[in-house]
């Protein structure tokens, strides 16, 4: 059984190979066309032509493009990804930097935007029928007529400006210092015990998981509710009835196991317009992440940042969409036995 | 066949109105607008909305810290988003048709180039691709119309393209091509009636969608020029002074979200409308 999960999960990992390697050369040809030169901008503004021209001669710029491309690959493959303009070091090293805020603000938004679509999408089914059942209907076309940058802005509004009890910029307060281990703030702040540290970057992260979480939630509410009321037509749920189940039994033993599916597969093929978010959550944020790098990046045309940033969100995206692919393909015993 | 006369729509109805006021707003802005949206009062700077306590009624929803009107702002901040919107929804909506009509048509190696290019497309997040293109084309509402068709195509290429398949697998469409019709005539004649309704839906989904790109484009500066009004841009200017002046974000964002609330509803209503399937969700 482990064995054939694993067979499917990685036959769909290995399918997303050739089609990143296409993004690869497509991001790669899209930077390269952009009136932008590399070289000029690695340098000083007060380098000379001279200088300029041997650094385009060092990096390679003066060869065909597809020979700068396979140098790229070379190099990307051995871990170097070139150097950002913008700080004048190791692009890889920027990048990693902030990428654990970023995983941090992710897994939180999606916990929180799980929990809330899942309890909505319940309660929603639960009233169906009544009065609330179109309630809660507007209330998710209301949500859902709020994307994640206009959520983060309102919050900001609500909770930074009018009652201000949540801070509104950066991941911890100023004057805190953290001993950085695995760069996850709440985890670092955990393992060490410093419970005031946690406390900071937990009222920090709050507002951006907010915005990102509950701009999600709406779609998971939907689907669920549709999804459920798609179950409870099936017989089995009839059979249970007639065994003497109460509607509770029904539901979470029986029901919801089958239903959760499609929630599944949308957290999967939505999974990249949550991360995408974060670039503009955490612009507002302040929130030092991947999101926010991107942002300065592409105001600077730091080109090898954007490439690295833009690959790890397409990476990221083809590896949930296939998980969700495989996860759907695992749960349900209709697709599973073609 | 029973045929059941029944009221429109609720949300079709709302959804509707709303959105046709939001266009006529933009249509007649010059007529409705108070001032130009371009005047600076720098005597009457961050002046609030007329119902707070030192408002007044010559700026009706106050001024910004240029000394701008908010309301002339906002309505031709409206015609901004209403010509991005409908354009690029437009755009958007012939090419991913077009390639969504040939994928699900022929089949074959045809739709197996146009998926696989769309999968490339979707592992993008839109946000980063359109922010991308736009680093390439340039700032400009053209180049804004652009980015989002070039995004955005593949969103009616991937729905469009399986409801294509279906209606192709229908009789009549066999029979069509029996007695003789040629590829183009079949697509045009017998395939595109039948995905027209599921199109339209699509379309009223997107502008609410093209609405909120826009706004994110021209919030980040990627967007429109400076001196065209623009909501994204107001949010971005009134963030600065947001705890003097609070009313200046509320307000634009206010507009942002009641245009695409009104784009959704129309488009839920639209949907349930011409669906006679009434297919509850389909994930668009």
């Amino acid at each position: 059984m482990i064995k054939a999960v694993i067979r499917v999960i990685g036959r769909r990992l290995m399918a997303i190979v050739p089609v990143f390697a296409i993004v690869t050369i497509l991001v790669f040809g899209a930077l390269r066309i952009l009136p932008v030169d590399p070289a000029q901008m690695s340098l000083p503004p007060s380098a000379t032509i001279q200088q300029v021209e041997e650094k385009r001669e060092q990096m390679g710029l003066n060869k065909p493009i597809w020979e700068q491309y396979a140098i790229w690959f070379k190099r990307a493959v051995a871990g170097d990804l070139g150097e950002s303009a913008q700080y004048r070091m190791p692009t890889s090293s920027v990048v990693f930097e902030r990428l654990p805020a970023t995983i941090e603000l992710v897994i939180c938004s999606l916990i929180l935007a799980v929990f809330v679509g899942t309890v909505g999408g319940i309660l929603l089914f639960s009233a169906r029928g009544t009065p609330f059942e179109s309630v809660g209907m507007t209330l998710t076309s209301a949500v859902m007529a709020l994307p994640d940058f206009l959520l983060a802005l309102l919050f900001i509004l609500l909770f930074g400006v009018l009652l201000p009890i949540f801070p509104v910029n950066g991941r911890l307060d100023p004057g805190l210092q953290v001993p950085a281990q695995t760069g996850f703030l709440l985890l670092d702040s955990l393992l060490t015990g410093d419970i005031g540290i946690f406390a900071s970057a937990l009222r920090h992260i709050a507002l951006p998981v907010m915005a990102l979480g509950l701009a999600f939630s709406p779609t998971i509410v939907r689907v669920l509710h549709s999804s459920l009321i798609n179950t409870y037509q099936q017989s089995y749920i009839r059979q249970a009835r007639l065994r003497g189940l109460s509607d509770r039994e029904i539901l979470f033993g029986q029901a919801l196991k089958n239903a959760i599916l499609p929630v599944v597969i949308l957290v999967g093929t939505q999974f990249g317009s949550l991360f995408g978010g974060t670039l503009l959550v955490e612009m507002i944020f302040s929130f030092p992440g991947l999101g926010n790098l991107m942002v300065k990046a592409m105001q600077t045309a730091d080109l090898s940042v954007i490439m690295a940033i833009a690959l790890i969100y397409c990476a990221t995206t083809l590896i949930f969409n296939s998980l969700a692919d495989a996860a759907a393909y695992l749960l349900n015993p209709k697709l599973r036995t073609g | 066949m029973r045929i059941s006369f029944r009221l429109p729509d609720l949300s079709l109805l709302i959804g509707g109105s709303v959105a046709g006021l939001i266009l006529l707003c933009a249509l007649f802005a010059p007529w409705l607008a108070p001032y130009h949206p371009n005047d600076q009062e720098l005597l009457y700077i961050l002046a609030p909305p007329v119902w707070s306590a030192d408002g007044s009624a010559e700026h009706l929803l106050g001024t910004d810290s240029l000394g701008r009107d908010t309301l002339s702002r906002l309505i031709y901040g409206a015609r901004t988003a209403m010509t991005v919107a409908a354009a690029a929804s437009f755009g958007a909506m012939i090419l991913g048709a077009f390639f969504a009509h040939l994928a699900g048509y022929f089949g074959g190696w045809v739709d197996w180039i146009i998926s696989r290019t769309v999968e490339v497309w979707l592992s993008f997040p839109p946000v980063v691709l359109s922010m991308l293109l736009i680093i390439g084309l340039g700032v400009g509402t053209d180049k804004v119309i652009l980015a989002i068709v070039l995004v955005d195509w593949t969103r009616f290429c991937r729905v469009l393209r399986s409801e294509v398949q279906v209606v192709r697998g229908q009789d009549y469409v066999a029979f069509a091509r029996l007695i003789g019709f040629s590829h183009a005539r079949v697509i045009v004649k017998e395939i595109l009636p039948a995905t027209l309704p599921m199109l339209i839906t699509l379309l009223s989904l997107q502008m609410g969608i093209s609405v909120v790109v826009e706004a994110i484009l021209s919030f980040v500066g990627m967007g429109v020029p400076s001196d065209v009004p623009a909501w994204g841009q107001m949010i971005a200017d009134a963030r600065i002074d947001m705890y003097d002046a609070p009313w200046g974000l509320a307000l634009p964002i206010f507009a942002i979200f009641v245009t695409v609330l009104s784009f959704n509803l129309f488009g839920d209503g639209l949907r349930r409308t011409l669906d006679p399937r009434h297919t509850a969700n389909r994930g668009a």
